[in-house]
């Protein structure tokens, strides 16, 4: 479904990525895990269009998508759920959810997404009217997800969705993110530090390491490879 | 009791003219809020609104009421030309860059406009009767400046709540990041809050000529830069909403002040309200940084 080539990126002077070169696989969730400062954000980012691409190819379901503007992407049915959760704090929850629909094509499937989303997180239909500000942590990462699925995307990315949260929240958010996955039948790039959670839901697996993809395998590939762990995983 | 007299009619002379500095000082608040950048060439683009009110009124005799909606079209349009002109290629350098590039846009209009109309102060007069209110007379050319004011404050409230670019326009500005990954053209709404704040504050350059009888040339757009900061400050920065209500608040002290002033002996109260407004923004800032509207 998504597909990278030669990706090369960075900001200002600085280059962040030299050729990386990544597929993810249609209804699969897909995982890119490294340290900090490897690039991952970088990754999706770029992907995104938030920050311009220095060179390489992004495909999107067999198209070019390389330079075209982020809100276009949005708009085919890429996502991103951002590191930091970025929800729109002096909003309302409503309203935070509601501008996932912003888009021609989800809107006109706001209300059939808008039950899917209350189903999925009973939370967030509890306090419609509560600024997002306010919700705590885990809160702010299940609307930013849910705000994310308003957009109706086929192709979801997560830029590590555990940040921040207590160990129980975390298990939360990821059994979330498989429920979501498996009924909306998505396909998910998550990206990561936490390594035993992440080779749990993933099917596959690339590791990244100052800019470049060091290793790369299904999960249980990845998990017996002593190689692979002790070198850039650190377990 | 003639003072009091006198008071109540400065008073209400400090609201009219509040409403209108609101208006004036709205696109500078939206375009700080969406884009984060100091329009430091605001008062030249004030100039312009001025202009076009008074060559439109002294050679076709167009009220400013139409050429307010002229002023609006025409700062619009600049305000498209200068952002992908200059401002795009801005956003991500240094603020110094961007100040610097509103200082020069300010600069280049006043002088531009020199070259073509020449440095005479000019002015005209929009006679349409009066309104006695008892304790004074207004023109009622202010008053409809009051009310144009209002009207188009709410009406970019309402734009602003109610319709799908509007509230697209507060994702942007609560959160970028936020808003393109809900599919937002950022960079369009960008585009399109510059546009709209000269192009509101090109209009009240429309209502200001009002208040001016012979006030307009090139350069008077500096003093209502930093009248505009100062009611910016006031009303929290990057609000609109704050900033017409710092505009009420600045044009009531100015105002109401000049009667005060006015009964200290020796003290000649014009220069000197031009003066207290300043002293109250250095107050402000030092006691309340955020704003008497702002948020912390």
């Amino acid at each position: 479904m998504l597909k990278i080539v030669n990706l090369e990126a960075g900001y200002g002077p600085m280059q962040v990525l030299w050729k990386i070169s990544l597929n993810a696989e249609e209804g699969n969730v897909t995982a890119l895990l490294g340290p900090n400062g490897a690039g991952k954000s970088t990754t999706l980012m770029s992907t995104l269009g938030s920050i311009k691409p220095w060179g390489g190819e992004i495909y999107f379901e067999g198209k070019d998508v390389t330079t075209l503007p982020s809100h276009k992407k949005v708009e085919m049915g890429m996502t991103l759920v951002p590191e930091g959760r970025h929800v729109f704090p002096n909003l309302t929850v409503r309203e935070n959810i509601l501008m996932g629909a912003y888009t021609k094509r989800a809107s006109k499937l706001m209300k059939e997404s808008l039950d899917l989303i209350y189903t999925l997180f009973p939370i967030l239909k509890e306090r419609p009217g509560q600024k997002a500000g306010t919700l705590s942590g885990g809160q702010q990462q299940m609307l930013t997800i849910a705000r994310s699925l308003m957009t109706r995307p086929k192709f979801l990315m997560l830029d590590e969705p555990s940040q921040g949260l207590a160990p129980k929240l975390v298990g939360e958010v990821f059994e979330t993110i498989q429920k979501v996955q498996s009924d909306m039948g998505l396909t998910v790039l998550l990206v990561e530090q936490n390594v035993d959670i992440t080779l749990e839901v993933a099917k596959y697996v690339y590791i990244l390491h100052e800019g470049t993809i060091k290793a790369e395998g299904t999960s249980d590939t990845i998990k017996h490879s002593e190689d692979v762990r002790v070198a850039y995983l650190g377990i | 009791m003639e003072f009091l007299r006198m008071f109540s009619g400065d008073l209400i002379n400090g609201i009219i003219l509040g409403a209108v500095y609101g208006l004036m000082t709205m696109g500078l608040s939206l375009i700080f809020g969406v884009l984060k950048v100091v329009n430091v060439g605001h008062g030249a683009f004030i100039m312009v609104g001025a202009f076009i009110a008074y060559w439109m009124f002294t050679l076709f005799g167009l009220p400013p009421l139409l050429s307010a909606i002229l002023a609006l079209i025409v700062g619009i349009a600049l305000g498209f030309f200068f952002y992908y002109v200059v401002m795009k290629w801005l956003l991500e350098a240094p603020e110094l860059s961007t100040l610097l590039a509103t200082f020069a846009i300010g600069i280049f209009l006043a002088e531009v406009a020199k070259a073509v109309w020449g440095p005479d102060y000019r002015g005209y007069s929009w006679n349409v009767g009066s309104l006695n209110l008892g304790v004074t007379t207004i023109p009622m050319a202010k008053v409809y400046a009051l009310l144009s004011s209002i009207v188009i404050a709410v009406a970019l409230y309402l734009w602003f709540k109610k319709t799908r670019a509007g509230n697209a326009l507060r994702g942007v500005v609560e959160d970028k990041e936020g808003a393109r990954v809900c599919g937002i053209n950022v960079e369009g709404y960008y585009a399109l809050s510059f546009a709209i704040g000269i192009g509101l504050t090109v209009m009240s350059g429309v209502f200001i000529t009002l208040f001016v009888p012979v006030g307009i040339n090139p350069y008077m757009g500096e003093v209502y830069t930093i009248k505009a900061f100062v009611i910016a400050v006031l009303g929290g920065l990057a609000s609109p909403w704050g900033a017409f209500f710092g505009g009420f608040i600045f044009g009531l002290v100015e105002n109401g002040s000049y009667a005060i002033l006015g009964l200290i002996p020796g003290v000649e109260p014009f220069s000197l309200t031009q003066c207290l407004a300043f002293a109250i923004l250095l107050v402000l800032l030092l006691l309340k940084p955020e704003g008497l509207l702002g948020k912390k």
